[in-house]
């Protein structure tokens, strides 16, 4: 069998929502491609979008895993992410009003520490309970940390933040002197520009001219970000991995019993309580890895970090690309990152006579509206039995479709 | 692990890894455990032993001092008239709600007031009244939580024995697909769980408790709403599972599936029991049609 031929047989056995959403990915690649090479996109910026995606991606996979999963209603992500912010801060940074001055590495450990311990603490008193009472004491304790955070100065630093965070490999041998090492490599860009009319002068045409001698420069600041990029994707991948096996485990399977019917799961001996703890410090162990990688990107924490709009975007990331699916978690949480980052470069469109910005949670919420609307159980679901995989390759029959996943409206592939 | 009935719930394929302290346990107790036989022949007649259960909800009496014993081997019928509180005492065995006072037995283990999986450590299983939707399984997915004590369900043991839970997996995949090919169900398998009938729900329901291996079966209305051909279907695979070993105890409303099948029947009104016999005793005593028929003098 040729390349050719696999590449076909592959194409055909994915869904239809499979096949749109690699096709739309493509596209935006292309896109971002282009935005690159025009110099109409700068190349550090950009990587640091990136890992902002990765960010994103990361706190969805671990919303994904408790509500997705389980069913476990969590306020609290912000805070999650925070306790990993923070506890990478203080734990490494030269001005920590606390410890400060370890290795990004253990202040890794201790900050994913931190968050599975809090999770225990929220999870002992409410999981026990009916689902909602975990969704209050979650808002809660999301205000709870921040506003900690906020007026603890002696531990914190208040609204000051926390400065002097080192790079994540800045003890590693080769790693923290790579960025420098590097030669600085600089790309003229010749100049691009078209433009479309306006119409009958009564609409503003659009303008698109890259200047002349514009120049992508990759520097150390590129190198760095590329470092940077590179941790993000370790912690996704690794992320993404373990929940992928834990999915499609029979572990994973009595979490979404659980999420479908608890007292079936109960009835048939598992201990529901115990599943749903191991679910929910999970998710926010992952959660708190996003705060690390923050802490070791931005440099800098402040309590601002910790605003609850956090929460709302990875829900929002979660819903749209439809609970319950990994790689829904991961592309819902670019999709959020791109719109969010996307709609900065909106206001220099000139003839937009009002500020677009601030209607960025507008648009989200419409996007989800439409979403519900029209595809309530989001964009890419799980789209096959989930068994695991060597189990069901033993089997005469391969993993089959769902057919099933629409949980009211139009049917699916 | 500390008295003897524990360790006779072992299964033959557990015994193997069943650690020294248990092995020492029984040495101890005058017993190897080797020979299995024996134990089994120790086991308790009384599969299930329901003593002075009560239960209320606020003012309401819903379970007034019951006491009941299902024996190994038997179907029971659980019967009587809407509000006699059937739900209410299997909600109660099956550690679902909290007790007032009595004792539930199951196997010689006291079991009241213990948490549902705790319940059905020892071995009883229950179903429920109104069949239990999986969204987004297949049939063969819902049925694979049936299994007990799945290696699989360790999360640390994903990761560091992914062997084990293969082939444990595999193992229960061919188990789901044999009980639903007695079932003659198995062309559903692949189907989402929630699209099948009613009928085939409970079909399916039964099946996935049979895989958790039961010792006693709890079954709550396992024919209502079910068209006559499968209901005949249905009494067809009870009988066979009880031939085969499990101890049933079961509601239902439907008298001529609970005479055909059950032996003896268990009566209870307003919370207690009234009486206990053969189906013909039950058909005939004036006290059941009494209560039946609402009579409340």
């Amino acid at each position: 069998m040729s390349y050719r031929e696999d590449a076909v047989d592959y194409w055909s056995d994915l869904t239809r929502a499979e096949q749109g959403v690699s096709g739309s990915i493509a596209l935006f690649a292309a896109v971002l491609l282009v935005g690159l090479v025009t110099g109409g996109l700068n190349p550090t910026y950009f990587l640091f979008l990136v890992g902002l995606a990765g960010m994103y991606a990361l706190m969805s996979l671990g919303l994904n895993s408790q509500w997705g999963f389980s069913g476990l209603i969590n306020f609290s992500v912000a805070a999650f992410f925070g306790i990993g912010a923070y506890g990478a801060a203080l734990m490494t940074s030269d001005s920590s009003p606390v410890l400060g001055g370890f290795d990004p590495i253990l202040g890794l450990v201790v900050a994913l520490s931190v968050a599975a311990v809090m999770a225990v603490l929220i999870g002992v008193p409410t999981l026990r309970l009916r689902a909602d009472y975990l969704a209050i004491a979650s808002l809660g304790l999301a205000e709870v940390v921040r506003l900690l955070v906020l007026n603890e100065r002696q531990w914190t630093n208040g609204s000051g933040g926390v400065r002097g965070i080192p790079r994540f490999f800045e003890n590693w041998p080769i790693l923290s002197t790579f960025p420098e090492a590097m030669p600085v490599i600089e790309i003229a860009v010749p100049r691009i520009g078209f433009s479309i009319p306006g119409l009958f002068g009564i609409i503003p045409g659009l303008d698109v001219v890259i200047l002349s001698g514009s120049l992508i420069v990759l520097d150390s600041p590129f190198y760095q970000m590329l470092l940077n990029i590179s941790l993000a994707t370790i912690f996704v991948g690794a992320s993404y991995l373990v929940l992928r096996r834990a999915h499609r485990s029979p572990w994973g399977r009595v979490l979404r019993t659980i999420r479908s019917d608890e007292d079936l799961a109960r009835a048939l001996g598992k201990n529901t309580y115990s599943f749903k703890m191991q679910s929910f410090v999970l998710g926010s162990v992952i959660m708190a890895l996003a705060g690390v990688f923050y802490a070791h990107l931005n440099l800098f924490v402040s309590p601002g970090d910790l605003n609850p709009i956090t929460t709302f975007y990875v829900w929002v990331a979660v819903i749209l690309g439809g609970s319950g699916s990994n790689r829904g978690a991961l592309f819902g949480g670019i999709v959020v990152v791109t719109i969010r980052e996307g709609t900065r470069f909106l206001n220099e469109f000139g003839w937009i006579p009002f500020d677009t910005a601030p209607l960025r949670l507008l648009m989200i919420g419409f996007l989800i509206v439409l979403v519900m609307k029209f595809r309530p159980q989001g964009i890419l679901p799980p789209q096959r039995e989930l068994i695991w995989p060597d189990a069901i390759a033993g089997s005469e029959t391969k993993p089959e479709r769902h057919t099933n996943q629409q949980t009211g409206g139009d049917t699916n592939e | 692990m500390s008295d003897t009935d524990t360790t006779a719930d072992v299964s033959p394929a557990e015994q193997s890894t069943v650690d020294e302290s248990t092995a020492e346990q029984s040495t101890a107790d005058g017993s190897t455990t080797d020979d299995r036989a024996t134990e089994q022949a120790d086991e308790p007649e009384i599969v299930l032993e329901v003593e002075d259960l009560q239960k209320s909800f606020g003012g309401l009496v819903a379970t007034d001092h019951a006491t009941f014993e299902v024996e190994r081997g038997t179907i029971t019928g659980l019967i009587g008239p809407n509000g006699a509180g059937k739900s209410t005492i299997f909600n109660l065995i099956s550690g679902f709600y909290e007790s007032d006072g009595g004792t539930v037995t199951v196997n010689g283990t006291d079991v009241t007031n213990r948490e549902p999986y705790e319940v059905a450590e020892q071995g009883l299983i229950r179903t429920f009244q109104t069949p239990r939707k999986l969204e987004g399984m297949t049939v063969r997915e819902a049925m694979l939580i049936g299994p007990r004590n799945q290696p699989g369900e360790s999360f640390l043991t994903l990761f560091t024995d992914p062997a084990t839970v293969n082939e444990a997996e595999s193992a229960n995949l061919a188990d789901a697909q044999r009980i639903l090919e007695e079932f003659e169900i198995d062309h559903l398998a692949t189907q989402p769980a929630t699209d099948i009938s009613g009928g085939q729900m409970k079909l399916v329901e039964l099946a996935r408790a049979m895989l958790a291996e039961p010792e006693i079966l709890l079954l709550d209305e396992p024919v209502a709403g079910v068209n006559p051909t499968l209901r005949n279907t249905l009494a067809e695979q009870i009988r066979r599972l009880n031939e085969q070993g499990t101890t049933f105890l079961l509601i239902e409303h439907d008298m001529e599936f609970v005479m055909s099948l059950a032996d003896p029947v268990v009566v209870l009104n307003q919370g207690s029991v009234l009486m206990e016999g053969t189906p013909d005793e039950i058909q005939t005593n004036d006290r059941v049609i009494e209560a039946y028929l609402g009579g409340g003098t």
